[in-house]
């Protein structure tokens, strides 16, 4: 792993967004519980505090899912994105307290095991308005755990990436059943419409911002596969194109390249970071480095490896520039073949 | 970065308070967590346990005896703490819970003291101390909850977010009440019984925390209106 060059400047960063995290939460509980026992004296503080980590958990998961996708619009926000894992481990922490307070208030000191109770209490599984709905919030707090507990990058080598992957895609099935959570929940109980409206812009958001990412990348995915020379080379862009430092992005056969200009060459690399699947052509060329923009894995643009002691490689790519035009061959060099970079004339 | 944290911050905050403050009104309900008092009265267990305590002095048109349901800590009735006990005089120590006129005490554990002298050896007769009086048969909508949650100690103590807990406390042997609001929002508490008289606790768990129709005979006993019904005729609207 390289942070070498992160060293400084952004670790203060990270312990800022930490600190606005911890302080941000303390707020919401604060203010919800303080304010709540002012308007609401006849409320018991079990009830608040249930409610207030809740919903704070809730609002904390639609920003974490938003992320993702208003990262890609807006780079300015990458900064977030690296941070996502604390703010899922929060919103784990935060859901936590509230499912263990229901667990207590709801279910302990009676004749079952509280965590039976939660599935066999209510047993009205065949109605929609009478589900027992604290059993779909103990499946995704169960699932928020996994993703908590293996978010450490230990779990990511240990696990493979892809396997890695899978399971916290399992963050939109936990959204959804937190959503049915709620509407077959506390939503039965006749709340002000206006947590019927919120929730519905916040559900709106999630699918909306999700489907617009994913027609973006569909956009980007257009395979050039018209202008191919006798080579098998494909023709990428112009050299004008692509901003010094940093990379245009371009699918070749189904993968994605990141074609980097920089001190008057041009190299291509495997867009995918080793570490998280990173896009690596939304990163730039640091210290000489091709740098993720998501957690700052380093690679060398002449042979995609990671500079010593660390080992990761990503594939590289033939390039040719002809008339200020980049063509590249789609067919990856195996990761971290020397791939001389092409200097491009000046004219 | 300062500028942007703080910004943030402001917008964790009003959004704070615009959750908490679009909460639905709380009603009113009472439990004196940890505030025990010494009772002194009739234990009577059947169908569901209460204490009668005597009223000071010239009732008037007060029934002669107040009526407390008994629970015990956590989701179960005070049947337990005083087998045996009914028709007999006691004397124990509990927190109070009440709602409107509804009145319940949550013994405190190994409270309950009874004395074994001849006078209090005598079976106390109910049915002159609180005479029932039959209303006539009538058909009410409402919900059923558990008294002591609903009484008092959770607050919301009903509807959907609460039937789990409603249910596991009236499976403990809580007495369950028909809740029926009336047009002003005011409240009127029916103890549920059997057509015999019985308790119908086991009988009634899918039915709880739900929109229910109860057609049956409405008696006053004291302060308490009990409504008789074989559960079966429990109507879901
Ligand atoms: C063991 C797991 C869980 C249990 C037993 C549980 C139980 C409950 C209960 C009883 C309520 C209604 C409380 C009331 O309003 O009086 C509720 C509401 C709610 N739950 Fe959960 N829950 C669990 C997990 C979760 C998770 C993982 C989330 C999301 C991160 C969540 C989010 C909410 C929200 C937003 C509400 C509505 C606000 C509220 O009424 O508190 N719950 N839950
Ligand atoms: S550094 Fe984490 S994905 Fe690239």
């Amino acid at each position: 792993m390289s942070h070498s060059y992160q060293a400084v400047g952004w670790n203060r960063q990270k312990k800022i967004y930490d600190l606005v995290i911890l302080i941000g939460v303390f707020l919401y509980i604060g203010i919800f519980m303080g304010i709540g026992s002012t308007l609401f004296p006849n409320a018991t503080a079990e009830t608040l505090m249930i409610r207030a980590f809740g919903t704070g958990a809730f609002v904390l998961l639609h920003i974490i899912l938003l992320i993702g996708p208003l990262s890609r619009r807006f780079p300015s926000l990458f900064p977030l994105l690296y941070n996502r894992r604390h703010l899922g481990v929060t919103m784990f922490l935060m859901a936590l307290v509230h499912g263990a307070f229901s667990i207590i208030q709801f279910h302990a000191f009676g004749d079952l095991n509280p965590i039976i109770s939660v599935f066999v209490s209510n047993g009205e599984y065949n109605s929609l308005t009478q589900f027992p709905f604290q059993a779909l919030g103990f499946l995704a707090l169960m699932i928020l755990f996994v993703m908590a507990a293996t978010s450490h990058d230990f779990w990511l080598a240990n696990l493979t990436a892809p396997v890695w992957k899978a399971l916290h895609m399992l963050v939109y099935v936990a959204y959804a059943l937190i959503c049915i959570h709620v509407v077959l929940g506390v939503f039965q109980s006749g709340v002000s419409s206006v947590y019927h409206a919120m929730l519905g812009v916040g559900f709106a958001m999630i699918v909306g911002s999700h489907i617009i990412a994913g027609l973006q990348e569909k956009e980007k995915d257009k395979e050039l596969n018209s202008d191919k020379n006798e080579e098998g080379y494909i023709k990428v862009c112009k050299v004008s194109e692509i901003p010094e430092k940093c990379a245009h992005i371009a699918t070749l056969t189904g993968e994605r390249v990141a074609v980097f200009n920089f001190d008057g060459k041009i190299a291509a690399l495997s867009n995918v970071c080793q570490h998280q699947n990173g896009p690596l052509g939304e990163g730039k060329i640091v210290d000489g480095y091709v740098t993720c923009p998501w957690h700052g894995f380093q690679y060398r643009p002449e042979d995609g490896a990671s500079p010593e002691p660390f080992t990761e490689k990503v594939p590289t790519f033939k390039v040719k520039v002809i008339d200020d035009v980049v063509w590249v061959h789609p067919t990856p060099n195996p990761p971290g073949t020397h791939q001389e970079p092409v200097v491009v004339e000046k004219k | 970065m300062k500028w942007v944290s703080v910004l943030l911050l402001i917008l964790i905050s009003s959004f704070s308070f615009l959750m908490i403050s679009n909460e639905k009104e709380f009603d009113n309900s009472t439990f004196e967590f940890g505030e025990y008092c010494t009772y002194e009265g009739i234990i009577m267990e059947n169908p569901y346990p209460r204490i009668l305590i005597e009223r000071p002095g010239d009732t008037g048109s007060l029934p002669k005896y107040s009526q407390y349901y008994l629970t015990q800590f956590g989701k179960f009735g005070g049947g337990e703490m005083v087998k045996g006990l009914d028709g007999k005089k006691v004397s124990l120590e509990g927190a109070l819970i009440y709602r409107d006129d509804q009145t319940m005490i949550e013994i405190k554990n190994n409270s309950v003291n009874h004395d074994h002298t001849s006078e209090n050896e005598r079976v106390f007769n109910f049915d002159s101390a609180l005479p029932k009086k039959s209303l006539g048969i009538h058909t009410l909508k409402g919900e059923i909850v558990d008294s002591k949650c609903f009484y008092g100690v959770m607050n919301p103590g009903n509807l959907k977010v609460h039937k789990a807990c409603a249910i596991n406390c009236i499976r403990g042997g809580m007495p369950p009440v028909f809740v029926v609001k009336d047009q002003q929002g005011n409240i009127g508490y029916y103890l549920l019984q059997d057509e015999e008289g019985g308790a119908v606790n086991k009988n009634i768990l899918d039915k709880i925390a739900e929109p229910l129709e109860i057609k049956g005979e409405v008696v006053k006993q004291g302060n308490i209106l009990i409504l008789k019904a074989n559960p079966t005729s429990y109507r879901n609207i």
